[in-house]
């Protein structure tokens, strides 16, 4: 952390104090007490952005009311702020306030964890991390028709400091690291660009892919894509590259297992709970404790460590994710996935790590497999629809496959379909190839509250409606 | 809960006598207050507020070397340990970063052409839990007595913001708005078995509560959750394809508001000024004080005075959007166009993002295109979009795609089947004489409707291409 940043348990003694206060108005409240220090550097052809995290910190105090949850947050962390924030808490509890205690069983944790990276990235200073991001850039340039290349390099810690008056204490401080290379070749008035991205927690290790190799690949994929053919349009096999994979593991599948929308009754899931609904081959998971990945959490905010929960395990749907009101509703344990934004938002349940495990088959043996169709690759976002059960992801590009041969490239993509039908129809999942990679992306509940999650899987060989996006 | 206090200097000029930094600086103060209540079914299940936020985000300008170092640092810490901490790192900042400027000129004090600017509902600011409740309870009554529809969940979020600037250059302005996040899951069920729930999923960045009109609103809502029941696939082609505001608003701003950024111009993605960009009937202006828009203000994220600029006229480029800093660039002047935070989704809370370029409303002229069934009659055999799942759009390969959550069948040029899946998409603007979603407008209509941060009426795109599962 940054040595000019108040560690988060200088302002323990305050908030444990008006906690206490608070305690004696609610049969149950809790506080999580957030601030962050971090660095990126942005470089192109043209100019050097350099932005510090923002000096940054708060707390959000929440109570039981008897019927709902009142919540109150603050940037203010001095005594009076802390204070005066509890107070009004106070003032809305005193109207509201009828017997009774909140659903489910309160966190008692006690813990410190932190992420401690050998080489800290934040230990590189700005010259450093400059020079980083000017060799990718200076790669990818030197690529011919690639005009522009973007380059961010990023590091965050983040701590959060949880307590509850059933007696939970968790402190965590998490470590992250993100860069992503965007070459744009332009010819003609046309502009296409590829990506390379990667992030996880740790250190200077994360950078180890930020290689010439990588960078000109990356530029030079963004060049064929200036002669990309124009997508096939309409429903056809589909194989997802493991990036496609991920994104569906978690948008179109995995929103609809946060168990907050099965007590909306909002999850197509929801009554399917317990069946089968892929081939045995197909397992996905959500994992907070995956080791160094980017959506890892030492404790959710609700004082539950972070956890592997599988969703589907061998084709069957299995498991949703709790926070400990839902967990109450169906009467199971909450799983560490109730997780805020920051100290501004609310808590949900929320994903962490979400993919599909590996499977038997090769890329060729599922190329071959899918005889005709297209090889959807670099998926770029996705949107859930937890009640409708559609899926829509959108992909940087393809190859076609023709007589059981990957052939043309194609420019990009958009995914659509039932996700019910897409995973019957699932005939095959891939081996891993290389090392397991969870890729870094954030996720927004809706349109907001936006958390660092990951997704990662395999190929995956279903059918699906395809169209140019 | 108390709105930030109005009495005395703003907050950025009381930070700004307070720091000790060499000109030029700037001090952009944000004093928010959000309050929420979020709902499960139609019953409250949290109430949130206050959430108070107040801090600052400093930049200071170095030149060095031939170029400028923009440096900036935010913090809620405004205790004068804190403002010293924030000086320091912008200065860091500032002597690493490179911007290919001689020097920028802030602006000064506004003159009396600060435009006035819709963008504070009087009743949230004053009470905005009241205010809120009487909006709850008027949509309550929207949804009694409907037959199989009903919310499933939804929040609606508020903020009251005074927003400050203050600059070595003499400017000290400010000015009281308020924002409200709406989000709402209609959910249509019941009757006999057979068709699966549908939902319309409603999202909405606003700056005001009106219960006028809301009946109307809900019945929409409604009407398409139900249809989602019974929608089958699109077809698949190259189709006459209508798209309303509400599906423009997720393509045209983060493309063409970008294109169109003195950013884009720099890096030699710009849109090219006196090209044909997109079909005759198709005007296009930024209006940084357009009413009730999330993206109006009575000046800009550095304190220029709002205005409108023509971007396109009848097709043809005109013009690009600056801030000081790329108006230096290019020696020319700032057009209002800084921004903060782009289009994220914190409007309340801008004072953590630097001041950046970009649009601030998108307005397209309403054109003779006519009424919305004119505009079915115009199409012939497409399809009409209302709402699709998010339009993927990519600023820098001009493109957009996403799936139809809902939409209409047009046949012999009338709305008929609902259809949902399936895939619009294809490029937003393309180099002259390709085919592209501007230059493929056969008809503009006549009436205009704000959502999110683009004005428009609905546009008739003659073909795009549908990707759906018949024909």
């Amino acid at each position: 952390m940054d040595p000019t940043v108040p560690a988060l348990t200088e302002f323990e003694g305050e908030i444990e104090k008006a906690l206490g206060r608070l305690a004696t108005k609610t049969p149950f409240c809790d506080v999580m007490v957030q601030q962050g220090t971090g660095s990126s550097v942005l470089i192109d052809s043209k100019a050097t952005n350099i932005a510090a995290a923002p000096r940054m910190r708060g707390a959000a105090f929440r109570a039981w009311s008897g019927t709902h949850w009142v919540e109150a947050s603050t940037s203010d962390l001095s005594s009076g702020g802390v204070g005066s924030t509890v107070e009004l808490l106070e003032r809305s509890l005193s109207r509201v306030t009828r017997p009774g205690t909140p659903p489910g069983t309160a966190a008692t944790t006690r813990g410190e964890r932190a992420t401690k990276p050998s080489k800290p990235v934040s230990e590189l200073g700005a010259d450093a991390m400059i020079k980083i991001v000017k060799d990718a850039r200076d790669w990818a340039l030197a690529v011919p028709s690639v005009g522009e290349a973007q380059v961010r390099l990023s590091w965050a810690d983040e701590s959060r400091l949880y307590l509850n008056s059933a007696g939970a204490r968790c402190l965590q401080t998490v470590s992250r690291v993100h860069y992503v290379l965007v070459p744009i070749a332009m010819e003609n008035g046309r502009a296409e660009a590829d990506y390379l991205i990667r992030g996880g927690e740790g250190g200077q290790e994360l950078l180890a892919g930020l290689t010439e190799e990588h960078a000109v690949e990356t530029a030079r994929a963004s060049k064929a894509l200036l002669t990309a053919k124009t997508p096939p349009a309409g429903e056809m096999t589909v194989l997802l590259d493991p990036t496609v994979t991920g994104l569906f593991a978690h948008e179109s599948f995995g929103h609809g297992t946060e168990a907050d929308q099965f007590t909306r009754d909002r999850s197509y899931l929801k009554p399917i709970l317990g069946s089968e609904v892929g081939p045995s081959s197909l397992t996905i998971s959500d994992d907070g404790a995956f080791p160094g990945a980017w959506g890892s959490i030492f404790f959710d905010d609700e004082g539950h460590p972070g956890q592997k929960n599988k969703l589907v395990d061998a084709g069957r749907f299995t498991g949703a994710l709790h926070d400990r009101e839902t967990a109450a509703a169906f009467s199971t344990h909450p799983t560490g996935n109730s997780r805020r934004s920051d100290f501004l938002s609310r808590s949900f349940v929320r994903m962490t790590n979400t993919y599909v495990e590996p499977g038997p088959l090769s890329l060729d043996e599922l190329v071959a497999e899918a005889k005709n169709g297209v090889l959807l690759e670099h998926g770029s976002s996705g949107i859930e629809d937890p009640l409708g059960g559609q899926m829509q992801l959108k992909v940087n590009q393809g190859h076609l496959i023709e007589n059981g041969k990957v052939t043309d490239l194609v420019g990009s993509m958009a995914l659509s379909g039932s996700v019910l039908r897409f995973l019957r129809e699932i005939r095959g999942v891939g081996r891993t190839v290389g090392e397991f990679a969870i890729e870094p992306g954030y996720c927004g509940k809706g349109h907001s509250d936006y958390i660092p999650v990951g997704t990662g899987g395999v190929h995956l060989l279903s059918r699906a409606v395809v169209g140019q996006a | 809960m108390t709105p930030p206090s109005s009495n005395g200097p703003s907050l950025a000029a009381r930070v700004a006598e307070r720091l000790h930094v060499e000109p030029p600086w700037e001090v952009y103060a944000e004093e928010a207050v959000r309050y929420e209540v979020h709902l499960n079914g139609t019953s409250v299940e949290l109430v949130r507020g206050p959430v108070a936020v107040q801090g600052i985000g400093l930049r200071v300008l170095r030149p060095h070397d031939g170029a400028v170092g923009a440096g900036f640092q935010a913090s809620t810490d405004l205790s004068d340990a804190g403002l010293r901490a924030a000086a320091s790192d912008a200065e860091t900042i500032a002597r690493h970063a490179r911007f290919p400027a001689a020097s920028v000129d802030l602006p000064s004090r506004p003159s009396a052409t600060v435009p006035a600017t819709e963008v504070l509902d009087r009743r949230l600011w004053d009470d905005p839990a009241s205010t809120v409740d009487r909006y709850l309870e008027a949509l309550r009554q929207s949804f009694h007595g409907r037959k199989g529809a009903a919310v499933s969940f939804g929040s609606v979020r508020t903020a009251r913001v005074r927003t400050s600037l203050a600059n070595s250059s003499g400017l000290d302005t400010g000015f009281d708005h308020t924002t409200v996040d709406l989000e709402l899951a209609v959910k249509a069920s019941g009757g006999p078995e057979g068709p699966a729930p549908g939902e319309y999923w409603v999202t909405d960045s606003l700056r005001r509560l009106e219960t006028a009109g809301l009946d109307r609103s809900v019945e929409a809502w409604c009407r398409y959750a139900q249809d989602v029941r019974r929608a089958v696939a699109p077809p698949s082609g190259e189709l006459p394809v209508v798209l309303p505001a509400g599906v423009l608003s997720g393509i045209l701003p983060q493309v063409v508001g970008f294109r169109a950024s003195g950013s884009a111009r720099l890096r030699k993605l710009g849109l090219e000024a006196g090209s044909a960009l997109a079909a005759p009937s198709v005007t296009i202006s930024d209006d940084g004080a357009y009413p009730w828009s999330p993206g109006s203000g009575p000046v800009d994220a550095e304190g220029t005075p709002s205005r409108r600029t023509s971007l396109v006229e009848r097709g043809t480029v005109r013009a690009t959007l600056y801030d000081s800093l790329h108006a230096a660039a290019f020696g020319e002047r700032s057009t209002g166009n800084a921004v903060r935070a782009g289009f994220g989704p914190r409007p309340w809370l801008k004072f953590t993002h630097n001041a950046g370029v970009g649009s601030t409303t998108l307005v397209v002229t309403p054109g003779d295109g006519g009424t919305d069934p004119e505009l079915c009659e115009a199409a012939g055999d497409g399809v009409w979009v209302q709402q699709l799942g998010w339009a993927n759009p990519d600023p820098i390969s001009g493109t957009f795609g996403g799936e139809i959550r809902i939409g209409y069948r047009i046949r012999n040029g009338k709305l008929s089947e609902p259809v949902r899946g399936g895939i619009v998409g294809g490029l937003v603007v393309a180099p002259p004489k390709k085919p592209s979603l501007l230059a493929n407008v056969a008809a503009v209509g006549s009436t205009s409707e704000l959502s999110e941060v683009l004005a428009s009426p609905a546009l008739l795109v003659k073909p795009l291409t549908v990707a759906g599962t018949s024909r």
